[in-house]
């Protein structure tokens, strides 16, 4: 038996997180109060129109991805505190006007002939910056300081995942014409194009920058 | 998407057909039949030892599908319908959108516990009597009209499928309706709590709701459907809805309008069986 009472590295040899992060503590609050608004936006909008699309696999999905968003918005409230925000509404709110006109947009299809519009907005359009918004925080934080933060964007991450998948699914499942194919790109044209003006669910920012500086 | 949607418009595909409570209530076929076979027995429980126990099992089951799906609907108009923190707790909120994935499985399971049972979707009527009930413009009215009378009313109609499924020596349907228990026996304790958090401080308001709850409660013992009596095919199932929070005083009052509706019943088809030829 080896003996206990031998010094050991703080950090065994496999653990390689690093202490420095891009986000200082106002930071992830300001971004984290952004997930949540944007996280009950997306829930809402989802429970709401489980009433209005008559195809019944689309419904059951609905209400189950509409629990995880709010569960997903739950984490964050309850993070905010720990980021020294004592009062959570105060950073709950969009990062700007433009983020306010996706989400209008967003929730707009409420016919129940506009299925198509209402998952292509969902799940081509705000998923997808979901994923690639809390894949930047992930990979940008401090894995020691903000461990917290990253363990609640692993679960939220398979959560997106697999909901993407689901939607996408449902999605391929109802274009079966060019012209529903059509329909379904402008939308998500139209939605993108409000999504970048907004700069992101964090506003401008929300995955960095790619251009050398 | 408009704010508060019209229980007219609910969307379903082609193989749904609509009617009021009257006319689902009237399908011969129906678990709550009990004037035209009321002679022929002296309890109308549902039980396997029902002459008519196949076609009344599998139209509670298709009413408990339909039912689930318009409580997954409600839940989910709550969660958009009420500006989060100034009409409707944040909280309040995220338990709503609980209630759509516990009612979304609840849909799953009565799909297959009804094709298990023979039965084609869209085979009985549905009656949209639950989401009316989850159309309220205050939420506390829909706590108590859906949370505290619907599901509560679920709660006594998964005991009666659960003691079906015991009798007919069907575990797949006792297990599948012991799960649903236990979430409707959480989804009441939901109503139960946020009811009297909301109306702490305006007892107007708890009027107010515990009337609607009332009404409702009156809507679906119609005909006698539910109550403590073996004339009614559901049993009023006090033990688990003391878990959910109702009190002796709530639980008296729903077995009396119970009751009522009961006797009521029983009054009009003794009428009827007097006035009409032999």
């Amino acid at each position: 038996m080896a003996d206990p009472f031998k010094a050991r590295n703080p950090f065994a040899p496999w653990d390689r997180r690093e202490l420095p992060g891009m986000f200082d503590v106002e930071e992830t609050a300001r971004r984290v109060g952004h997930y949540k608004w944007a996280e009950m936006k997306l829930f809402e909008v989802l429970g709401g129109w489980i009433a209005t699309v008559p195809e019944i696999d689309v419904k059951l999905r609905l209400g189950t991805h509409c629990y995880k968003h709010a569960w997903h918005a739950e984490l964050w409230h309850n993070r905010l505190p720990e980021l020294r925000e004592m009062n959570p509404e105060r950073l709950t709110c969009p990062p700007n006007d433009a983020m306010v006109r996706f989400v209008a947009a967003l929730t707009e299809p409420e016919a129940p002939e506009m299925t198509i519009e209402k998952l292509v907005g969902v799940y081509r359009v705000f998923i997808p910056h979901f994923i690639s918004a809390y894949t930047f925080h992930l990979n940008n934080t401090s894995q020691i300081t903000d461990g917290p933060t990253s363990r609640s964007i692993k679960f939220i991450l398979q959560d997106e995942f697999d909901d993407w998948r689901d939607g996408e699914m449902l999605i391929q499942s109802l274009l079966t014409t060019p012209a529903e194919v059509k329909r379904a790109s402008e939308h998500q044209a139209r939605l993108e194009i409000l999504l970048i003006e907004a700069g992101g669910i964090a506003g401008p920012g929300t995955i960095g920058s790619a251009d050398v500086e | 998407m408009r704010k508060f949607f019209p229980v007219e418009d609910l969307a379903r595909d082609e193989r749904f057909n609509q009617a009021t409570n009257a006319e689902r209530m009237a399908d011969t076929r129906g678990t709550s039949n009990t004037g035209v076979i009321r002679k022929a027995r002296s309890t109308n429980r549902l039980t396997p030892a029902r002459p008519d126990a196949t076609d009344a099992a599998r139209s509670l089951m298709h009413g408990i599908m339909v039912g689930e799906i318009q409580a997954l609907e409600g839940a989910g108009r709550t969660c958009f319908d009420f500006v989060t923190g100034e009409e409707a707790p944040f909280e309040l909120k995220l338990d709503m959108a609980r209630q759509c994935w516990d009612e979304a499985r609840h849909v799953e399971i009565s799909v297959k516990l009804s094709e298990w049972m023979g039965t084609e979707l869209g085979q009985f009527v549905e009656n949209t009597v639950l989401f009316a009930a989850a159309c309220s413009q205050d939420p506390v009215l829909r706590l108590a009209g859906v949370n505290r009378a619907l599901e509560g009313l679920a709660i006594d109609v998964f005991t009666t499928m659960k003691e079906f499924g015991e009798l007919a020596g069907d575990p797949y349907l006792a297990f599948c309706e012991d799960w649903m228990l236990a979430d409707e026996v959480t989804h009441v304790k939901m109503g139960s709590v946020w009811l009297r958090k909301i109306t702490e401080n305006d007892p107007e308001r708890r009027a107010k709701a515990l009337e609607f709850q009332s009404v409702v409660d009156k809507i679906f013992s119609y005909g006698g459907l539910r109550s403590e009596s073996d004339e009614s095919p559901i049993l009023l199932a006090r033990r688990f809805r003391e878990l959910a929070g109702f009190s002796d005083g709530e639980l008296s009052e729903i077995a009396d309008v119970s009751l009522a509706a009961l006797n009521e019943r029983r009054e009009a088809l003794e009428k009827t069986f007097a006035t009409s030829p032999a």
